[in-house]
């Protein structure tokens, strides 16, 4: 988790007041005490909302820089929250709060457009440095989490690689290297010192790795939402 | 509520050894108790009260047969009465067994007991073959007076006790049968080696049928408890584990004695946490195929410091291999929980990229100096070395051991993956 904490001090700090959040999630003592803290650390709660359609349409009429999430709530997933909002072209970045541990459903909100996530248990100082990184555009990468997006890329190429008009990115062996690094715990400082590489170079080697799995599933989320019914034109 | 009614699955399976009495059973239950087993699905209940399918349709073949057998032991009679040097005794032996005959019919009883008097009384009417016919027409191969009927007995054994009491039975005729005959006619030879096929071959189907019932019902019962326990991990997520996680977070801000209180509720988070995520489908697996998920099998490992890192599908190995890898990850743990201090932490990630599956075991701690370890091994301390690398060598992988320049040591251990051997 040290990976969040320098990506936030280095980037973010002593600007809280300029970020805009939205907190969705359905228990009531959470969203506040979550609303709270972003308050008192100096962010900007515009809205909250307590189920997943709500979420969507304060998400939409607000565009906040960032929703903070709960991967549970009522009516729609958080994967669907995030299909929602990636298929409305709403820029808002999505940090993912879960009370469960790293499973597929936090998989499914990161390939629908999820920056960041991180497990409710988390210290609020690893949550506010997660919010400012995840501001930043930066991803919030767990160990959990980046096996699981190994794990992903490893079963699209077992599968043989999506659609031919849509072939799924494969990994570089460089990305791949850095990947298996976080997954074991390793922060970007780390990685950098062991592979002779700049802070810089290893987290934009990050983004790539949330780029290609991403791009290969927005296409396909679009459509999900359009089916579900989720109404993508007017934000109310 | 919830866990008496779950003590009644395993129960009922476990009866259904009982022949007879698991369909009044269950069905008592389910009438007495309409919110009985929510966990069971009308489909499960249903394969589960159908348990004796086979063996019922065998029992009504036997009621079936018993009669026509009957009938052509009458009939054989019939052709040769003027053989016979008793004809009322012959008559006499198949009233008696007529009589058994519909009392099987109006009132079954498919127990050991009736079923011992059943073969008695076809064994005596062999027997009873020698009072009534002259010797001369038994040694010349004349049908006895049961002529088949016994046979239905043999079937009988073979449903309650499977092939050996299948063979058993047969035995016990083709005994009598020689005894009868006291010189063996060539159809005493070939009847005895048909009835011990019959009971033979039908007891091997009926255990079978049982053992196969068996499985299907373990199977059920931990696809149920499956299910229990998603329901089960559903509500904790949705209410206890959001709360103790809220307390522990609170507390930490408070400081002092409510910090304490907080750890310890952020502990039993955790634990709860591991707790019911976990699945059976590991249990299920290996029942189906003898293959395990890496990731369940190290489930465990997770906790005072440790993280199991592991993709979203399970890591399938076939059971001895996991089992080999299992104890090479708790053998580097051990290491780093002896080597590393106090305060390190470790994490275990698993990788399968089709072609071979990796575990790599990172620690946050001191890390090893190069050579350190083959030094260990040159002074004969193999410990490490021998537990890790070569339970990686006989599973035909490799191991190796390394050191970051951060610290912390990292062991990667690298399996082949049969899967793609095929």
């Amino acid at each position: 988790m040290t990976d969040q904490d320098d990506a936030a001090s280095q980037d973010g700090s002593a600007t809280n007041e300029h970020i805009r959040v939205v907190v969705a999630d359905d228990h009531p003592m959470w969203r506040d005490a979550v609303a709270r803290d972003l308050a008192d650390a100096g962010f900007e709660v515009l809205a909250t909302a307590d189920d997943g359609r709500s979420a969507v349409a304060r998400t939409r009429a607000t565009v906040p820089d960032v929703l903070v999430l709960d991967l549970n709530l009522p009516g729609l997933t958080g994967a669907q929250v995030c299909a929602a909002l990636a298929a409305a072209q709403v820029p808002t970045r999505i940090l993912i709060l879960s009370a469960s541990g790293d499973h597929q459903d936090v998989l499914d909100a990161v390939k629908a457009g999820a920056l960041g996530y991180l497990v409710k248990s988390a210290g609020r100082e690893e949550f506010l440095a997660a919010v400012r990184a995840t501001a930043a555009g930066e991803p919030v990468f767990t160990a959990g989490l980046a096996g699981l997006v190994l794990g992903e890329f490893r079963r699209a190429k077992a599968a043989g690689g999506g659609t031919a008009e849509r072939p799924i990115p494969e990994l570089t062996d460089r990305e791949t290297e850095i990947l298996k690094y976080v997954a074991t715990g390793m922060g970007y400082k780390e990685i950098a010192a062991t592979l002779f590489l700049s802070h810089r170079t290893v987290q934009n080697h990050v983004q790539n790795i949330f780029g290609k799995l991403q791009m290969h599933n927005r296409v396909e989320l679009v459509r999900f939402a359009m089916e579900r019914g989720l109404d993508l034109a007017d934000p109310t | 509520m919830g866990s008496p009614r779950h003590g009644a699955g395993p129960d009922r399976l476990g009866g259904s050894d009982a022949m007879g009495t698991t369909e009044q059973r269950a069905a008592g239950e389910d009438g007495g108790e309409p919110v009985d087993a929510p966990d069971l699905t009308p489909s499960t209940t249903a394969v589960l009260e159908d348990e004796h399918a086979i063996v019922r349709a065998l029992w009504r073949g036997v009621d079936v047969f018993r009669w026509l057998a009957l009938v052509y032991a009458a009939w054989s009679v019939w052709l040769r009465h003027d053989q016979i040097a008793h004809l009322v005794g012959a008559v006499a032996v198949l009233g008696v067994l007529t009589g058994w005959t519909i009392l099987q019919t109006l009132r079954p009883m498919r127990t050991f007991r009736a079923y011992a008097v059943e073969l008695a009384l076809g064994c005596s009417a062999i027997l009873a073959t020698r009072l009534v016919d002259h010797p001369a027409v038994i040694t010349a191969g004349a049908k006895t007076i049961p002529s088949i009927w016994p046979t239905a007995a043999v079937v009988g054994f073979a449903v309650l006790r499977g092939w050996r009491g299948g063979l058993a039975a047969a035995s016990l005729v083709a005994a009598s049968s020689f005894v009868e005959v006291v010189e063996p006619t060539a159809n005493t030879v070939s009847n005895s080696i048909f009835g011990l096929l019959i009971g033979g071959c039908i007891g091997y189907c009926v255990d079978l049928a049982r053992s196969s019932h068996a499985a299907l019902g373990e199977a059920m019962r931990l696809d149920a408890a499956r299910a229990e326990r998603d329901r089960l991990a559903r509500t904790v997520h949705d209410g206890v584990l959001q709360t103790l996680a809220f307390i522990n977070r609170r507390a930490s801000d408070l400081g002092g004695e409510a910090a304490r209180l907080g750890a310890m509720a952020g502990e039993q988070e955790r634990i709860l946490r591991t707790l019911v995520s976990q699945t059976d489908l590991a249990e299920v697996s290996r029942a189906v195929s003898g293959a395990a998920d890496l990731r369940a099998l190290l489930r465990h490992i997770e906790g005072d410091g440790v993280q199991l890192v592991a993709p979203a599908e399970p890591v399938v190995l076939p059971r001895r291999v996991a089992d080999e890898v299992v104890a090479a990850v708790e053998a580097a743990l051990d290491n780093v929980r002896q080597h590393a201090g106090d305060d390190a932490r470790a994490w275990v990630l698993l990788d399968d990229d089709g072609d071979e599956i990796a575990v790599t075991i990172r620690d946050s701690g001191r890390g090893v100096a190069a050579g350190r370890l083959e030094e260990a091994v040159g002074q004969g301390r193999l410990g490490v070395s021998s537990s890790i690398r070569g339970r990686a060598t006989d599973l035909g992988g490799t191991a190796t051991i390394s050191s970051g320049p951060a610290g912390g040591t990292t062991v990667e251990l690298r399996i082949p993956n049969r899967r793609t051997a095929r």
